[in-house]
């Protein structure tokens, strides 16, 4: 056992209103400079959806994540000998129109037009180019466009589904969409460190945020590639390729990233969890159907105090220890099963994990009267309007029982609430439900507890980050302890 | 690249440099270097001593026609005296068809005097080993034609070793794509060179800057000039000026293969990756998605 902390992350999508305020915050913080404008760490899809860049989910195209051949795990991308032959053109990167020309307005006109019969308008200019252009797309041309026959009908992950289930995923009266906010997920197994040439990108041993180290990148490219999510982007000013930070700066400082912090729905959630680094090529190795629970098994119970000691052993932290004991993730991912990896099968182990959305209940009609309960109490989880086999190919690597699971107990959570508080249904019923559900009553109080009530301290449970510590590991403070702070910029002379 | 063409390699290129060092070093040396050897290797391809006129004047008796001073000075720096306006210097371009006669490397007053001494000892034997090459009358044959063609093409080695023609030379007509650029086209060397005896002469000791080191060790045996001869005289006879048709078909064929390369890349490597959206999109609006 080789105990290891990573600050973890989950999405409830169930609470997501796709308002990008999100987006926004990251944007202003960290991707407003020259050679950025077009990346979004953060960005908000809609589902059913193509995303951003367009179809990034197709990895036959883009050829993101690992693959599993002759019982080796490979990057799809580049092994050695093509990363050598293709270092200098590597191909799969996604064009500037799949992810989008950025654009901004010229404004100025509207000051300085001269008088004429018609408004002055502010015409799109390109923040590449500087010219004029012609506005064909956006990081999130296709937001609530749940139907569209272009976007909607393009998403690779249609592909789990029968020709019934897709007619009636597109027919006028069920039409639905959900939404899916994505930011870099911190990997366990991240490709794209496993194919920089240059060794640029690494995973922070105390926290295990993945950085790029803007000082070692040569701009080969070959993680824009690797990434199955396609969250590393290359910044066309400085010629090397940039990635979410996890807002380390704010972390360590005691902050919610920035995207956390700001986020309206309140969906997001941080945390520590331990994990066991020695068993993770073992586990990336499973055949698909087990993965979730090959995932699940390497993130060790911060309780045992076998974990404790070997944790202590390899140098984590007491005070880690104790702030992996109060996640909110270990609770959704481990404890309730409520949260789910989104493409396991790339087997690069995202850490960050998501809460499946509940679609609209489709209301039964007899007569005139409007019903929404039913004899099989489960039975729009079946029919609901977000096929279960379309989730699981999101978020389940395929496996609809894990999906279906974690709908189940959200649903009977829901119910066990409106007996107690509403009354419109019999404790009963919502304990039959909460039975069949796998969860008990404490249970469905703690999840309704953090779903819908919970505060800013519960939701991010930071880690006293130990930069102190973590530095020590590459350098002997006592060798600055004469010297002046961070050295300087230029240092002072005697003299005029 | 001389070096590259004999064969010898880098190595050895440094070894004349390093003679004309230690000649210019002991200055008398180069005095010493044998006449006869001297006027072999520098001087044959245009003269004779009593061979008659090659591309330039028969030296037979030279030493009656001007004086010692004068020819001493001349061979040092021919241009030089044609320049200066000298009547005789001027009346011997004009015999030449205009060919001045080049400056010879490690050409000093004592290898000069040698010279013309040695010239005028020569001038005195019935026969001088300098008469020249007796390259025959006889009508040239088909054969001696096809046999030019395969030497100049270097389907026949050269018996001495020396380079094959057409690494440095084109011929209008021989080869669809013409042969080397570096040396001068020559399709009509034969009328340059003045006929038969001119261009044998030549053949034989070939005293360019460019041909003289690489053919030095090299030379071109009796019967391979007797065929080149035939195919310079013949290619002269069908007339025709200098190739450039083939210097067309080279750019051509280069444009071409070019092309080709690139379409066959393209075949090759059909299935990378060329964007998503676009297609995408532009597939939905002509109905297809
Ligand atoms: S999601 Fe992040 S850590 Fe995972 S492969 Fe992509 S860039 Fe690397
Ligand atoms: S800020 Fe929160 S609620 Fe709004 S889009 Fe982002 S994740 Fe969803």
């Amino acid at each position: 056992m080789n105990v290891r902390s990573q600050v973890s992350m989950v999405f409830h999508l169930d609470k997501c209103i796709g308002c990008h305020t999100c987006s926004i915050a990251c944007k202003n913080i960290w991707t407003d400079r020259k050679g950025t404008e077009y990346m979004w760490w953060n960005n908000v899809e809609t589902k059913p959806g193509t995303g951003f860049p367009t179809r990034w989910e197709d990895q036959e195209r883009y050829k993101g994540g690992w693959e599993k051949k002759n019982g080796d795990l490979q990057l799809r991308s580049q092994n050695k000998s093509s990363a050598l032959f293709n270092i200098f053109h590597n191909p799969n990167q996604p064009t500037l129109d799949d992810y989008y020309e950025p654009w901004t307005y010229d404004y100025q006109n509207l000051f300085n037009a001269p008088e004429g019969a018609d408004q002055p308008t502010a015409k799109p200019i390109s923040m590449v180019t500087g010219e004029y252009i012609n506005v064909e797309a956006g990081p999130n041309w296709d937001d609530d466009l749940g139907g569209s026959p272009v976007y909607a009908q393009n998403d690779p992950n249609l592909e789990s589904l029968t020709p019934e289930q897709r007619e009636q995923l597109f027919a006028t009266e069920r039409l639905v969409f959900f939404y899916f906010p994505r930011i870099c997920n911190h990997c366990l197994n991240p490709s794209c460190v496993a194919a920089c040439p240059s060794g640029a990108l690494y995973k922070r041993g105390e926290d295990g945020i993945v950085l790029l180290d803007q000082k070692r990148c040569r701009g080969w490219r070959a993680c824009v590639a690797a990434c199955p999510y396609k969250k590393t982007y290359f910044n066309w000013s400085t010629g090397k390729s940039e990635k979410c930070i996890l807002c380390f700066p704010r972390l360590e400082t005691g902050q919610a990233p920035a995207c956390f912090h700001s986020c309206v729905g309140r969906i997001r959630y941080l945390g520590v969890l331990l994990y066991d680094a020695a068993r993770i090529e073992e586990v990336a190795k499973l055949p698909d159907d087990q993965l979730i629970e090959g995932q699940r098994s390497l993130i060790l119970d911060p309780f045992d105090p076998e974990v404790i000691a070997a944790a202590r052993a390899s140098g984590v932290h007491d005070s880690v220890i104790e702030s992996a004991q109060k996640s909110p993730v270990y609770q959704f991912v481990k404890v309730w099963k409520l949260a789910l990896p989104p493409h396991l099968e790339y087997r690069t182990f995202p850490m960050l994990f998501y809460v499946p959305p509940m679609s609209p209940v489709m209301a039964s009609q007899d007569g005139g009267v409007i019903d929404h309960v039913s004899g099989d109490l489960f039975h729009d989880i079946e029919q609901s309007r977000v096929p279960v086999a379309y989730l699981a190919k999101l978020l389940g690597a395929g496996q609809e029982n894990k999906v279906r699971y974690a709908l189940r107990k959200q649903k009977a959570v829901r119910w066990y609430r409106r007996a107690l508080t509403v009354g419109d249904v019999t404790m009963e019923v919502a304990s039959r439900m909460l039975a069949e559900a796998d969860c008990s009553a404490e249970e469905a109080e703690a999840i309704y507890q953090l779903t819908s009530l919970c505060t800013f301290e519960d939701r991010f449970v930071i880690p006293p980050m130990h930069r102190e510590e973590a530095i020590q590991m590459m350098e002997d403070p006592l060798e600055h302890k004469a010297s002046a702070g961070f050295g300087f910029v230029s240092a002072p002379h005697r003299g005029m | 690249m001389l070096d590259w063409i004999t064969g010898k390699g880098f190595r050895n290129s440094l070894t004349p440099r390093v003679c004309a060092m230690v000649a210019l070093l002991i200055g008398t040396a180069a005095a010493q270097q044998d006449a006869g050897t001297f006027f072999k290797q520098n001087c044959t391809s245009c003269h004779t001593i009593g061979g008659g006129r090659l591309t330039g004047p028969d030296l037979k008796d030279v030493g009656s026609r001007r004086d010692r001073a004068w020819l001493v000075q001349f061979l040092q720096s021919p241009k030089a005296m044609i320049d200066s306006g000298d009547l005789y210097a001027t009346k011997l371009q004009q015999e030449a068809r205009g060919v001045v006669m080049p400056n010879i490397a490690g050409m000093n007053p004592q290898q000069a005097q040698a010279l013309v001494d040695m010239i005028s000892t020569e001038s005195k034997l019935p026969r001088s080993q300098f008469a020249g090459m007796q390259i025959s009358d006889r009508p040239l044959t088909d054969q001696d034609i096809a046999k030019g063609r395969l030497v100049f093409l270097g389907e026949q080695q050269l018996s001495g070793g020396g380079p094959a023609c057409i690494s440095c030379h084109t011929v209008k007509g021989l080869t669809l794509l013409g042969g080397g650029r570096l040396g001068p086209d020559l399709t009509r060397v034969y009328e340059r060179l003045q006929g038969r005896k001119g261009l044998a002469a030549w053949l034989s000791s070939p005293a360019s800057p460019t041909m003289a080191p690489v053919f030095k060790d090299h030379a071109i045996q009796p019967e391979e000039v007797l065929s080149l001869v035939a195919l310079f005289e013949d290619s002269a006879k069908r007339g025709g000026q200098d190739d450039t048709t083939s210097l067309l078909n080279f750019f051509l064929l280069g444009v071409g293969g070019m092309v080709l390369g690139l379409i066959s890349l393209d075949a090759l490597w059909k299935t990378r990756f060329r964007g998503v959206r676009r297609s995408m999109v532009h597939k939905n609006d002509r109905g297809e998605g």
